[in-house]
């Protein structure tokens, strides 16, 4: 399997995830319905805990860790631009620091 | 727009990365066809490791098992047509279902449509800045910080209850703990991780 092949089956199997859930699968109800809902608040956090460590793991930089505590301070404000606002800013006085 | 910087900023750490790897033709149509980091990202460290295609398609199915749940969880905030569906499913991916799934609106496809079209731009145009040769020494040190605190984001403005929040919590540890114990699973722990605690308790 030849390099361009590999990347347009991994598009194509990719895509045809998306469409599935959004056009071809019935729609969710009941438990089903409700257990979607619940999965991306576990999703995002597992995620962000994935890239702050990284893959392998290892100890994050300062200004990435004050980033992510100055975030997870406004976070239950429960507002996006707050918490960018803030993880960058902290990011950005940290790097000056270290 | 937010969204996108965010976004862009890891495309250039992605095409700087998988130039050496995929070429500069390759590396930008993954970007255009597939639009999904997490799945280049493994591909692409699957590829470098000498891995073959079997475990960049298993890998890659894995991690696209997500889209179902997401896609279902986003699925009754689009009251349109299949085929718009069928055309808004492009842009399905982890950011857009944050920020739309995070409104009121009872159609919510106008808010998919514009974040996934700021998303991919963002995307594709930084995977072309990283391949062009922009230093990205200074991008994956803003990329290593801009997105946790972009998922922080997403998980904040879903977490509309203390249920959600403690699942949330219990996530992250999780995560934390497994890719300290077991890092070979890599970039399905958090899927599996979430998969777990979104299940019902025992007294709903």
């Amino acid at each position: 399997m030849t390099p361009v092949i590999l990347v347009v089956a991994v598009a194509v199997m990719t895509y045809a995830s998306r469409v599935s859930a959004m056009a071809v699968l019935p729609e969710p109800t009941g438990v089903m319905l409700r257990y979607v809902q619940r999965l991306p608040v576990p999703l995002f956090a597992g995620l962000g805990v994935f890239v702050l460590v990284g893959d392998p793991p290892a100890m994050p930089a300062n200004p990435a860790l004050a980033a992510v505590a100055a975030a997870l301070l406004v976070a239950p404000r429960r507002s996006f631009a707050l918490v960018l606002v803030a993880g960058l800013s902290a990011y950005a006085v940290a790097s000056l620091i270290w | 727009m937010s969204i996108a910087g965010a976004i862009g900023v890891f495309g250039v750490v992605y095409g700087a990365t998988a130039r050496p790897v995929l070429g500069v033709p390759l590396t930008i149509l993954a970007s255009m066809i597939v639009f999904s980091g997490t799945v280049q990202f493994a591909m692409l460290a699957l590829l470098t490791a000498g891995a073959g295609p079997a475990a960049v398609l298993g890998t890659a199915a894995m991690l696209n098992l997500r889209n179902l749940a997401l896609g279902a969880a986003i699925r009754p905030r689009l009251p349109i047509a299949p085929v718009r569906r069928v055309l808004l499913s492009w842009f399905l991916i982890d950011e857009t279902v944050g920020l739309t799934l995070a409104g009121d609106a009872a159609d919510a496809s106008p808010v998919l449509a514009r974040a996934g079209a700021a998303s991919y731009v963002g995307w594709v145009a930084g995977t072309i800045l990283g391949v062009a040769g922009v230093e990205v020494v200074a991008f994956e040190g803003l990329a290593a910080a801009v997105f946790p605190v972009l998922f922080v984001g997403l998980a904040a403005i879903m977490a509309r209850s203390s249920d959600l929040v403690v699942r949330g919590m219990v996530a992250a540890v999780a995560v934390l703990v497994i890719m300290t114990l077991w890092p070979a699973l890599g970039a399905l722990t958090p899927i599996t991780v979430a998969a777990l605690v979104a299940l019902p308790r025992g007294q709903s």
